[in-house]
């Protein structure tokens, strides 16, 4: 067993308590080891970061990639927006996606002679977690002042698609050309199934209201994420669209930088690596038995990492995620909407929240997302009062403190779990890199039950799973 | 519903009369007097669109003394209208259709039935888009065309632009070009139809 690895450290925000007064991290407790992810999995990837060459990797990995895509459409005399999202700054850190983000703008202003290149950086419900990002980074200076963070109430700009007119966010698409700046790190499984992940912040972060709210209210599960579809095969976003430049993730770490001006051939090989590598992962979480989940990560809780994977992700592990015909994961928006006034599901199908969750302590996570369903289908102890009444001040989780107690710390929170679910086995969502903070009798569980899984995947779901987004090997 | 314990409130000498907040805000709360934003306490339902977007940091949430309980009376309504609006706009009268507010779309095709016109109202009336202020704008512009009702847009407004397509008016042929890239719009069609059917949990008679 391995000492517990060192977690994502609080950060300052305005969705987030005080870092100081972050005083233990769960991972710190008596009795909590580590796994390294290749001891589960040997056959996950090389990584290029984290590793001995820190962020020069990335820089030297994205400017070989950019090399290989043709700039010629973009003239002196043009603008640029590099369109950038949230999600990528919450993976190992967020310096890696940063430095990604400034080595496109150099690279494209070197070889094209173009000065006006922008960052755009979208958002999904904390309209100013990017700008806190563009502040963290320095990106604003590396842009030369020409970096914003847009939300999707901002002004918008309609968008003719075949299935009619859509929105996006009128800043967005403010330039001459479009980068798309993302990574392939799975996030959202519920939400977007692995289908079409590539292009979904055309249909979220990039886009107004109207678009997003179709997304999750108007299509269905597993239709949802067409929206995205239709507005990056619009004219309109065709017209403007220059190439793509991805972090490929597996969950150990970055693989490599992805660059494409086919959108969708890059989608294919994103679609691989999520399905085989994180797909392994989401199956071994979903053979846990029973457990107690501490959330400890500066995201709100359903964004909390662990081995690459969310924990709204582990909340719906009891279901496999990535097989379409199962029409509703146990977590996402639809499932959550379907539960009548009696507080049951509406159809009897409809899978419950994972039951190997016995209690959630939740040390340390944000608000700016809807989570009271989680408070409200699995023990929750909040750590801090400070931490239960900014809860109580978000407009989104009004609810939340509704159903969940408060301790006074994180050992009280922890002995009061153990005690009160019978489990003494703890999985850490707090974003240790290259591993995954258990208990021990957790990563004796786990260790046990990866080759299996890893075979399960191999031979028997990951040729499903690809067979049925038209994915061929 | 939803209980308000929130107001925005302006830091007058930093406001520079952008309008931004106007633009944003749900319940149309937010008024320029003198080339300066003025909050309607009655009215504001503390969704922090305003001091979100304000790029001035002019604005800011502060407690109310008193919450405000916001809430349209489900009951004051004949229940087979408020099921028929919802099945036409193809909802379960007891589905969520505000995951923040955890308002019902029994509530806001009740407000509609009682006169509510616009989602501005909507919003008002039951606190329904004044959470995360982005998800729920179709199912309130899916019930008010269900109810005949033409909303106009409140006038330099970036509140909302239009109502989209739903999967049940996705072309065949759209379905047909994507039907092996995992975009399963039938299945999808067939289990929502099923929710719209399912049986309600609040009524005694069920
Ligand atoms: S957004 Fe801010 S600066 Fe602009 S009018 Fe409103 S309060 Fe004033
Ligand atoms: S309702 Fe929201 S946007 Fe309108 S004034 Fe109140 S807090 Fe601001």
């Amino acid at each position: 067993m391995h000492s517990p690895l060192v977690p994502i450290p609080p950060r300052a925000s305005q969705y987030g308590i005080e870092p100081e007064l972050v005083k233990t991290r769960v991972s710190e407790l008596p009795r909590m080891t580590s796994v390294l992810l290749k001891e589960l999995f040997p056959d996950l990837p090389e990584v290029i970061y984290p590793s001995s060459e820190g962020l020069d990797a990335i820089r030297k990995a994205s400017v070989a990639a950019l090399q290989k895509v043709d700039m010629s459409k973009i003239k002196p005399e043009h603008s640029v927006n590099i369109l950038a999202s949230h999600h990528g700054f919450t993976l190992l850190g967020g310096e890696p996606y940063a430095e990604l983000l400034r080595t496109i703008r150099d690279v494209v202003e070197a070889r094209t002679g173009c000065h006006n290149i922008r960052l755009r950086a979208g958002v999904g419900l904390r309209f100013r977690e990017t700008e806190e990002y563009i502040k963290r980074y320095g990106l604003d200076k590396d842009f030369n002042g020409k970096a914003i963070g847009v939300a999707p109430i901002d002004q918008g700009i309609a968008i003719e698609t075949e299935i009619g007119t859509l929105y996006g966010i009128k800043k967005v698409y403010d330039a001459d050309w479009i980068i798309h700046a993302h990574n392939s790190d799975v996030r959202e499984v519920h939400f977007h199934r692995q289908v079409d992940r590539a292009v979904k912040p055309f249909g979220m972060s990039y886009a107004r209201i109207e678009t997003r709210s179709t997304y999750h209210q108007n299509l269905g599960p597993r239709a949802a994420n067409f929206t995205a579809r239709a507005i990056f095969d619009s004219p309109f976003v065709q017209s403007k669209f220059a190439f793509a430049a991805f972090l490929t993730m597996a969950p150990n770490g970055i693989v490599g930088v992805d660059v494409d001006s086919n959108l969708y051939a890059l989608n294919d090989r994103v679609t691989e690596i999520g399905c085989r590598y994180y797909g392994k992962m989401m199956t071994l979480l979903g053979e846990i038995d029973e457990c107690i989940a501490a959330l400890d990560f500066p995201a709100p809780a359903v964004y909390v990492f662990s081995a690459g994977v969310i924990y709204a992700n582990f909340a719906g592990a009891n279901t496999d995620l990535y097989d379409l015909e199962l029409p509703l994961p146990a977590y996402t928006w639809y499932t959550e909407s379907f539960y009548g006034k009696l507080g049951r599901p509406l159809l009897d199908e409809i899978p419950p929240m994972n039951k190997a969750i016995k209690m959630t302590v939740h040390n340390y996570a944000w608000t700016g997302y809807p989570c009271a369903f989680f408070t409200e289908h699995i023990p929750t102890v909040v750590v801090g009062q400070e931490q239960a009444e900014l809860f109580n001040r978000d407009p989104q989780n009004l609810n939340y403190m509704k159903h969940a107690v408060v301790s006074e710390s994180t050992e009280d929170a922890m002995e009061f779990a153990y005690k009160a679910s019978g489990t003494r086995k703890v999985i850490v969502f707090d974003g240790a890199m290259g591993g995954i903070n258990v208990s021990e009798p957790l990563a004796e569980l786990l260790l046990k039950k990866a080759p299996e899984v890893s075979e399960r995947v191999e031979e028997t779901l990951l040729p499903k799973w690809l067979r049925q987004r038209g994915v061929r090997l | 519903m939803k209980v308000v314990n929130l107001l925005a409130v302006v830091e007058q000498d930093k406001c520079r009369g952008c309008r931004i907040c106007e633009f944003v805000c749900p319940v149309v709360a937010i008024k320029m007097e003198n080339r300066m934003a003025v909050i309607d306490n009655g009215r504001c339902r503390g969704c922090a669109a305003c001091e979100q977007r304000c790029p001035e940091y002019a604005i800011s949430m502060v407690k109310r003394e008193q919450p405000v309980f916001v809430k349209v009376d489900v009951s004051a309504v004949d229940y087979t209208q408020i099921e028929e609006l919802c099945t036409k706009a193809k909802f379960n009268p007891e589905q969520l259709i505000c995951y923040c507010t955890a308002t019902r779309a029994e509530e806001v095709a009740a407000a509609i039935l009682q006169g509510a016109e616009s989602p501005e109202e909507l919003s008002y009336l039951t606190g329904v888009r004044t959470g995360c202020k982005v998800e729920c704008i179709q199912p309130l512009l899916r019930l008010l065309a269900a109810a005949g009702i033409e909303p106009r847009r409140p006038k330099d407004g970036w509140q909302w632009y239009g109502k989209t397509v739903t999967v049940w008016e996705i072309p065949e042929e759209v379905k047909q070009k994507y039907a092996s890239r995992g975009f399963y719009f039938d299945e999808d069609i067939e289990l929502l139809n099923r929710i719209v059917e399912a049986p309600l949990q609040g009524r005694s008679d069920t």
